[in-house]
């Protein structure tokens, strides 16, 4: 017998099946609480979500916690240098256990009645409890993770999606040779923008609105790398980046540096893309002129010019891996109208702030970049909330990765809601 | 020489107990050669005498090696239910000057100084129904002290026995625990060798003590009190073991065997006659800085202990160095802490400390 349905899982449905491709999402997507609800089940609670970097916690007992929706999750290197993750819940009576964002652990305390757990999860003390208790089934609920070649991914699921591994296959020659497992956190910020992830999301995946609104960023960004109208006055600078890719290219995988774009981004549970696109001018970082923002370069790397290497996953990061740093992007729903955008730096770990980088100069393109774009997506959020308007067509040209996003979104939620 | 051997007279009333400020020297009346490189020293006392002692005490020997005083603390393996003998078991450690010392030079007849016996590690002190006894090597002295004295009293106490060694030649007292065994209904040994012998014919545990085997030997070993003896490493790892099983480690109470062989052991610290041994009682003042008070401590209980004994209550829970909840920086001062992953090396470094699991071995100023 079938569960009857609420009015409410109906109307989930029903947006789903009417939704026009090739057109943004109907209001309720950006606005309503059920459909948030909808995607922390769904769609934060049965995909791979992209939460951190290796060296946030870089030796044992460091630990970092990470908030979505109503989760609390706890990341935390135990002893073995294994990366842990677990429900941030204590198993007497529900309080969370580590408050901080960030810390240091020995074992892990609630700071309740102080049961304790060690570095995997087992409980190891819980005073009063008499002698009949038995703190076998008491331990922490783990949380699966994996470390994509220093990428933390982690999955609420039971049964998380198996394709991970295929990405993980696929992802790691491209990301492995930067070494970010050598790496340190040179700064991270976290903005929060006021509206739903999803605006956030889809902002990021074209570049239609770059030129316009990111002075800073176009200044090591080709606009080009995502879908460009050709025309008559643009040929030529279409067809020299063309070249320039070919070339880099080239070059690049000559170095071991696997450069081809790869996108299964709305034909897989684990969708993404990447691509190593080229940089302007001197085509080495995304900095105020093109050149690296830390002049110890990552992993054995002697050539700064090594483009940046592009990586986006479904439904919630964006990365980019150059010669010298690696700059990641985490988006994190706190309500349907509110959205975390964490933003992590890394430079090698003996890089050396004030003498070899400056962490001004390494973060100023992507907070000018970050600021523009909150407002761009604040902006969008203010309109659709004034019930006037109404889904928009894509650009065929500029906004594939919109169309691609909204698509597996659209895909994903139909399947899991069914 | 002739044997200096009294024959006591058993008709006579009890001899006055041994006291160590009037006798001051004990004599050696017998040597016994327990493995290749253990002996068992027997002593007594000039003329006829009562030892009282607890099961688990131990000895301090003042001898004079190379024209230097040294005194050294053994545990004693004899138990006080044959009360007219003593008896410690050493082992010859490399670079162990007293322990060699005594195996090459101590002969039946010879006098030594002697003090004592004090120490807190027996389970005659709070006895409970059943035992897990852990033993690393000689530190099995004090476990066969109080073993024995169960085995005389007709004890039915539930023991398990386990003693670790290096190889089955190194095993101590084998066929002495086998005979208990055989007379005591809940006494068990488990031997755990970490190598085997060629020719043994040794059936026992290979490997060290891991969670598993302790599961294997003592299932219901969350319900025992446990006293354990042996090398720092040793009972470092039987901490671990123990914390890491949800054991409630106010049911945990240990030793080290001998000074002199903890140091070779734990290979760090040299054979430093500075370092008081940790069980001869000094008295160290505490000091709870923000709060302008202070309490003393004797070097063989915890600053946590000493200071509830004060009056004072330091925050604590799991009081085994597991939970971190007693975590206070220290402003100055050193400690021997002995923790169960409460606290990081990098919190040590920074000046942290887990009263609940560390004895001092100096004045301490705390940040509380
Ligand atoms: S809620 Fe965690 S110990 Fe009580
Ligand atoms: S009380 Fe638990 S570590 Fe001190
Ligand atoms: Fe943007």
């Amino acid at each position: 017998m079938n569960t009857p349905l609420s009015a409410q899982s109906l109307l989930t449905r029903e947006l789903l099946a009417r939704r026009r491709p090739g057109y943004s999402l109907e209001a309720p997507f950006y606005l309503s609480d059920t459909i948030l609800q909808a995607d922390m089940e769904h769609i934060f609670g049965k995909h791979w979500i992209f939460v951190a970097v290796e060296p946030q916690v870089p030796e044992a007992g460091d630990y970092i916690t990470v908030d979505f929706g109503n989760n609390s999750i706890l990341i935390v290197r135990d002893d073995d240098m294994k990366i842990q993750a677990f429900h941030n819940v204590c198993r007497h009576r529900g309080s969370r256990l580590c408050a901080s964002q960030q810390g240091v652990v020995g074992n892990i305390v609630c700071p309740y009645h102080q049961w304790t757990y060690d570095l995997t999860g087992k409980l190891i003390h819980a005073k009063h409890m008499g002698d009949d208790f038995d703190p076998s089934g008491l331990g922490l609920k783990p949380v699966h993770i994996r470390n994509l070649a220093g990428l933390l991914f982690i999955c609420l699921a039971e049964n998380p999606p198996e394709d991970f591994e295929q990405m993980a296959a696929e992802m790691t020659p491209y990301i492995a040779p930067h070494q970010l497992s050598q790496c340190k956190v040179a700064a991270q910020i976290d903005i929060v923008e006021d509206c739903n992830w999803k605006l956030t999301m889809e902002n990021n995946r074209e570049c239609y609105h770059c030129m316009s609104n990111h002075p800073e960023l176009t200044i090591s960004l080709y606009e080009y790398g995502f879908g460009y109208q050709p025309n008559e006055d643009n040929k030529a600078d279409l067809q020299r980046f063309q070249d320039i890719m070919a070339a880099n290219h080239e070059r690049w995988e000559g170095m071991g540096l696997p450069s081809a774009e790869i996108d299964t981004l709305d034909d897989r549970i684990t969708g993404f893309r990447t691509q190593r696109l080229p940089i302007d001018r001197s085509g080495q970082s995304q900095t105020m002129n093109a050149e690296v923002a830390s002049k110890k370069l990552l992993a054995d790397f002697v050539d700064p010019a090594l483009g940046g290497l592009s990586f986006w996953t479904q439904p919630n990061s964006w990365h980019h891996f150059m010669s010298d740093h690696i700059v990641s992007f985490t988006v994190l729903p706190i309500s349907a109208t509110k959205t975390l955008v964490r933003t992590t730096w890394c430079v090698h770990k003996d890089a050396v702030e004030g003498v070899d980088y400056t962490k001004e100069n390494l973060t100023a393109v992507w907070n000018a970049t970050n600021d523009q774009d909150r407002r761009l997506v604040e902006e969008s959020q203010i309109g659709i909330s004034t019930g006037a308007y109404q889904p928009g067509p894509y650009s065929p040209f500029t906004e594939g990765l919109v169309e691609k996003f909204c698509n597996w979104y659209v895909n994903r939620l139909s399947v899991l809601t069914r | 020489m002739p044997t200096p051997f009294y024959a006591p007279d058993f008709a006579a009333p009890v001899s006055s107990p041994w006291n160590s400020d009037q006798d001051e020297t004990l004599r050696c009346v017998h040597v016994r050669q327990e493995t290749h490189d253990v002996k068992t020293f027997v002593l007594a006392a000039n003329g006829p005498r009562n030892f009282r002692y607890l099961p688990g005490q131990f000895l301090t020997l003042e001898l004079e090696i190379g024209g230097e005083k040294i005194n050294r603390c053994y545990t004693l393996s004899s138990t006080p239910t044959r009360p007219d003998l003593v008896s410690i078991t050493v082992k010859r450690v490399p670079g162990g000057t007293v322990s060699n010392w005594l195996h090459d030079n101590v002969r039946v007849g010879m006098e030594l100084g002697a003090m004592g016996p004090s120490g807190e590690f027996s389970c005659f002190k709070s006895p409970a129904k059943s035992y897990l006894f852990l033993s690393g090597g000689s530190g099995v002295t004090p476990l066969m002290s109080m073993a024995r004295a169960l085995h005389d009293l007709g004890s039915d106490a539930d023991i398990v026995f386990v003693h670790c060694a290096r190889t089955p030649a190194d095993v101590l007292f084998a066929e002495e625990l086998t005979l208990m065994a055989r007379n005591m209904p809940h006494f068990r040994i488990a031997l755990v060798c970490e190598q085997h012998t060629p020719g043994s014919n040794y059936a026992g545990h290979l490997g060290r003590l891991d969670a598993a085997r302790l599961a294997h030997i003592a299932p219901d070993f969350l319900q025992r009190d446990v006293y354990t003896c042996g090398p720092a490493p040793f009972m470092a790892a039987v901490r671990g073991l123990l914390a890491g099983g949800g054991f409630d480690m106010l049911h945990y109470r240990e030793e080290s065997f001998s000074f002199e062989t903890l140091v070779a052991d734990a290979t760090h610290a040299p054979d430093n006659q500075e370092v008081p041994p940790d069980n001869i009682e000094v008295n160290y003042k505490i000091e709870l800085q923000k709060m302008g008070k202070s309490f003393t401590c004797p070097s063989d209980q915890t600053v946590l202990q000493a200071s509830v004994a004060a009056g004072f209550r330091l925050p604590s829970s799991c009081s085994g160095g597991a939970c971190g909840t007693c975590k206070t920086k220290k402003i100055s001062g050193t400690v021997e802490m002995k923790h169960a992953g409460g606290i990081r090396q990098r919190e040590i470094d920074q000046g942290w400390f887990l009263p609940c699991c560390s004895k001092p071995t100096s004045d301490i100023v705390m940040d509380r």
